[in-house]
């Protein structure tokens, strides 16, 4: 029975798009449609935990039953082991909340049924991507993905810069997809077949020519352009600001995790070429690089959710960084901070749609004050910022020090002082993105509310529940990260190491012993921390020391707050005795010692992002050259 | 084998390259990808090829051992390919008339509001 | 009883009490000795005493456009963070909670006061306050990239005597340095120590590195619209960070002292912290004048940051 709780989990998304189609007009049967098709999705992968992550067992499915052949796949097939059933937990998490979040949010613009279809068909596209055992399957589940993504970047009409971002996104991300099905078509040349397990038995066994290694570039790239890897950053920020605020979750919480996904089936399952140091090296540098990079251009935005989309690519390039270092501890920091930069990031990007929601804008300059009005959006941005700063007790905290831990302990395994300033580069990364979020937080949330915003309103209550669950949440992956990694995490990381066994149990046991001459081992599955970290019990302390501080300090006289009778002076902000106008330090004033030393590098990184499609082609067009030189010459 | 259909192929993707990283019209970038889709789905179906193969349309009955035809599953993909890259130009299209509405010009270098 | 020993030690010993006590006492001396190189009399050693009980005792004026709850409730989290962290931090071998934290972890802790500090002023709505916080988080951008390389470097020569190749964990160091001797007196840790004493000043808010609260230039900056106990319990955090910073200090180049009696241990590792005061920050403070911001950022980011990668690379090449 459970051998169709993928496929049915897939096929229940797609059903709900063509049925609200059918009867989109009905607010009711809409929203009934769309509830019932995330919710049951999201329910089959849960009960997909038990079986696949705990008993350790890979579920496997042939799609019309065309099962193999005399040790030849001849069938599409769905294959559920724990990497997979891991992203797709995550995945489908972020489509209930973000769409219950949009049942609201919705409101605000036009045809919201066609919006639920295309939302409907794009979290049918990752799922099949994340749940697929197919090559080209996750082809076609791409594109379905991308052309839904870039159909939902354009769907305000009243955003005269959505169309602009969305053809933009159409063509790189078009150029992303003709590198996938290039390289896909290589290796069915080499392999004659188009199913991951005996692909990733054949190439075993075969070995590596030079069109192998063509196409695992191609592949590499491919599924980089999805995952908006460096050069190809520029369009993400431009989608994630032109679409709204419940696809954004979705393009920086889930169509990202694909590209990272598609990364990890590609280079630790298929060629496997982790295990080569050129290999570690040269994704770890693109991912420094992108962490770097797109940090520091973070630091310059004027648009808040410009400035999250950089962050959230900056982010991913942690993910990079540390899948690349192929350790036990490295893969299973990013995949704990695949699900925390879900988590994290879905909440901050509901957080602007709610700003957006009441205000009507996003540009930081025009905003101010707004905690004021909407004082429990304030404490959930602050939620989100202090976990994607990696402030202890939330979650960004455990994550970002399990990849610390790992490229530290890289660096003193192969003695190389390079992996010691990768642990540096993502620490003064940590520590630029919380001055982005002091920032947002300050030009935002505190100061001087401007005139126009005096009569905003609070969130709609449907639209912070999903908000709250995710805070909650984040919480509690920052507090229990010893039951999240028993269960979640270990299971992911022993899946990826264990190539085997994946293709064992799709093609029958004892194909991997008869094709694999020899299994190489990427690395050792079990890991031991460096250094100490119990945060239940710190979490414990802190409450206490709190709440005894509280207690005991809290004696003097509180003054008002709100405006009361009489009106004086003494409850008027201080401006040094003269009159009291209005002037919020807003977000294109901060941080002025940090520009002024980086303002020529600064300057050339906003020249370089020069917002014409043919400079982010070009850019592409040269990364993938250099990729393919690199993969020549090293592997 | 066919070397005469993988040099045009990669003439062809050299060329939608090109174009795509050159021209300023965003009706030629279209262009430049359809051009691309070409010489992807030419690669896909001459990789099926073989010499001297038939077309691969049988029945059941009539398939013996020894016979010899070329590779049905890369006609598959290109078919799939194919059906992908009308879509793409479909939505292309649409977004270049809707781009021509708001800006006024077609002129990619002009459609730079979002930079930085 | 292991619950009321924790409680001792969350309360009294090494928790609020000592270090509310000591860190007010440090602050004590700093302004007296600095009022004595400046040959003036100076206030009395209790004075930041005096000061604290008198501020709890005044009326909290919260402003028209402040947002309250952030407002009030940032200075006790900053505070509750603090005894947070000086209880991870060894005290001449007690460590009140061991083996549950390591240095990135108090890294990270140690950034929540000023986050506290930061959030704060941004609540009160004040545009001194927002040019405080702006300069603030520049400080911590500057500071944070020489302390990575330090905690990098003492970890990596701990991690080498134990064969681990790395160490984080503080119980670890304390134990290599009671093997082998205080960490200071190895030749690749003399820039790191330097850097330390430099980012001493830099984190605590002390001049020449005190841009957040320039009390000539933006009126103090994030803390402008505080009045009564919040601002007693922020100075009370400005106290305390003091402590804990120098008492770092110790515990990464200093540890392993032992004279065999634990009282004396423990009056020798806070003799150390007022030394260290006195040096880094009460010295600097009387000599010279506050640095621009970018003046410090560029200081932190060349010359600073440049010993701490010295003593990084002649830690890994095994001097």
């Amino acid at each position: 029975m459970i051998q169709h709780f993928p496929i049915l989990s897939i096929m229940v998304l797609f059903l709900g798009a063509f049925l609200v189609v059918l009867v989109g007009r009905s607010r009711i049967a809409r929203t009934a449609v769309v509830s019932a098709a995330v919710l049951t999705s999201f329910a089959l992968m849960v009960a997909l935990i038990k079986p696949v992550m705990i008993d350790g067992q890979i579920i496997s499915y042939w799609m019309g039953n065309w099962a193999p052949v005399s040790g030849y796949a001849i069938g599409i097939g769905i294959e559920v082991d724990a990497l997979s059933l891991f992203f797709g937990l995550l995945v489908s998490l972020a489509v209930m909340l973000s769409g219950f979040y949009s049942f609201k949010y919705i409101t605000q613009d036009d045809s919201p049924d066609l919006f639920f279809t295309l939302y409907l068909m794009l979290a049918g596209g990752v799922m099949g991507i994340v749940l697929s055992g197919d090559l080209f399957n996750i082809f076609v589940m791409l594109e379905v993905m991308t052309f839904a993504a870039v159909a939902l970047t354009a769907f305000r009409s009243w955003n005269p810069n959505a169309r602009e971002a969305a053809f933009k996104y159409l063509v790189v991300g078009s150029l992303g997809s003709t590198f996938v099905l290039l390289g896909t078509a290589l290796v069915y040349g080499q392999c004659h077949t188009l199913n991951l397990a005996q692909i990733s038995g054949l190439l075993s066994v075969n070995g590596i020519n030079p069109t192998m290694t063509f196409a695992f570039a191609l592949l590499f790239t491919g599924f980089g352009v999805k995952a908006f890897m460096t050069p190809f950053h520029p369009i993400a920020a431009d989608a994630h600001a032109a679409a709204p605020s419940s696809v954004s979750v979705l393009i920086s919480g889930v169509f990202t995790k694909t590209g990272v996904y598609g990364i990890i089936r590609v280079s630790y399952f298929l060629f496997k070429s982790m295990g080569m140091s050129s290999m570690q090296t040269g994704l770890v540098f693109i991912g420094c690089v992108s962490m770097f990079v797109c940090v520091t251009m973070a630091l310059n935005q004027h648009d808040f959710k410009r400035l999250l989309a950089f962050h959230s690519i900056s982010q991913i390039g942690y993910i990079l960084t540390s899948l690349g270092l192929c350790s036990a501890i490295g893969i299973a920091g990013g995949l704990y901070h695949a699900i925390n930069h879900t988590l994290f990031k879905g909440l901050l990007f509901l957080t602007a749609g709610a700003v957006l929601y009441a205000t009507g804008t996003t540009k930081l300059e025009k905003l101010g004050g707004l905690a004021r009005r909407m004082p429990q959006t304030a404490a959930l941005f602050m939620v989100g910022a202090f976990s994607i700063s990696g402030i202890p007790p939330f979650n960004g905290f455990v994550s970002k020090w399990m990849i610390y831990q790992a490229a530290y302990e890289k660096a003193a395994e192969t003695g190389s002082i390079g992996y010691a300033f990768v642990t540096v580069i993502a620490v003064v990364t940590s520590v630029l993105t919380l001055a982005s979020f002091v920032k947002v937080g300050q030009s935002v949330f505190f100061g001087e509310l401007p005139v126009e915003l005096e009569n905003v309103k609070e969130t709609p209550l449907s639209m912070r529940i999903p908000m709250w669950i995710m805070a909650a949440l984040c919480l509690l992956t920052g507090v229990l990260p010893g039951l999240m990694q028993q269960y979640i995490i270990n299971p992911a990381v022993r899946a990826t190491l264990d190539y085997k066994g994946y293709i064992d149990a799709m093609m029958g046991e004892g194909y991997a012993a008869a094709h694999l001459a020899d299994t190489v081992p990427l690395a050792e599955a079990k890991y031991t921390f460096a250094g100490a970290w119990d945060p239940a019990f710190w979490l414990v302390l802190f409450v206490i020391v709190l709440l005894g501080v509280t207690v005991a300090m809290m004696i003097g006289k509180s003054g008002r707050g709100a405006a009361t009778a009489i009106a004086d002076d003494k409850h008027d902000t201080f401006f040094g005795g003269e009159k009291n106008t209005f002037s919020q330090v807003g977000g294109g004033d901060l941080f002025w010692g940090f520009k002024y030393n980086f303002r020529r590098y600064l300057n050339v990184m906003g020249n370089a992002h020069s917002g014409v499609v043919n400079d982010y082609v070009t850019w592409g067009v040269i990364d993938l050259a250099l990729i393919i030189v690199y993969c020549f010459i090293f592997m | 084998m066919m070397l005469v259909n993988y040099i045009g192929a990669v003439l062809l993707l050299a060329t939608g390259f090109y174009v795509m990283m050159t021209k300023e019209n965003i009706i030629k970038i279209v262009i430049g990808m359809g051009i691309i889709d070409y010489g992807l789905n030419l690669i896909i179906v001459s990789i099926g090829f073989n010499e001297g193969g038939t077309a691969p349309i049988f029945t059941m009955s009539e398939l013996k051992p020894g016979m010899y035809f070329v590779d049905p599953v890369p006609q598959a993909l290109t078919l799939t390919s194919i059906v992908i890259g009308a879509c793409v130009t479909a939505m292309a299209l649409t977004l270049c008339i809707k781009l021509y509405e708001e800006y006024g010009t077609l002129n990619s270098s002009h459609i730079r509001r979002l930079r930085g | 009883m292991k619950l009321l020993m924790n409680l001792v030690y969350i309360l009294i010993f090494p928790g609020l009490l000592f270090s509310s006590v000591f860190g007010l006492w440090l602050a004590g001396i700093d302004r007296k000795i600095l009022a004595r190189m400046q040959k003036r009399v100076g206030p009395p050693v209790m004075q930041p005493t005096y000061d604290f009980f008198k501020l709890m005792g005044k009326e909290t004026i919260i402003p028209d456009n402040a947002a309250r709850s952030t407002f009030l409730l940032a200075p006790y989290i900053g505070l509750a963070s603090l005894i947070v962290t000086v209880l991870f931090i060894p005290i001449a071998g007690i460590q009140a909670f061991g083996g549950v934290a390591d240095i990135v972890v108090i890294l990270y802790l140690l950034t929540i006061p000023s986050l506290a500090i930061m959030f704060g002023g941004s609540a009160s709505g004040s545009p001194f306050a927002g040019v405080g916080v702006s300069r603030t988080m520049v400080a911590i951008m500057s500071y944070e990239l020489p302390l990575i390389l330090i905690m990098l470097a003492v970890g990596r020569l701990a991690g080498r005597g134990f064969d681990m190749g790395i160490t984080f964990s503080l119980e670890k160091i304390a134990q290599y340095q009671a093997a082998n001797g205080p960490n200071l007196f190895c030749w690749s840790m003399i820039p790191a120590a330097v850097a330390m004493l430099f980012v001493i000043p830099c984190e605590v808010g002390a001049q020449p590195f005190d841009v957040g609260e320039a009390e000539t230039e933006i009126c103090e900056g994030p803390l402008v619209e505080y009045s009564g106990t919040p601002l007693a319990i922020f100075k009370l955090s400005h106290a305390i960070k003091m402590f804990v910073m120098t008492l770092l200090f110790t515990a990464l180049f200093l540890g392993g002292i032992s004279t065999g009696m634990l009282w004396l241990d423990v009056v020798i590792v806070l003799g150390i912290c007022a030394v260290v005061t006195l040096v880094c920050m009460t010295l600097a403070h009387a000599i010279t004048a506050r640095l621009k911001v970018e003046q410090m950022f560029r200081l932190f980011w060349t010359v600073i940051a440049g010993l701490a990668l010295l003593s990084l690379i002649l830690v890994w090449i095994g001097i």
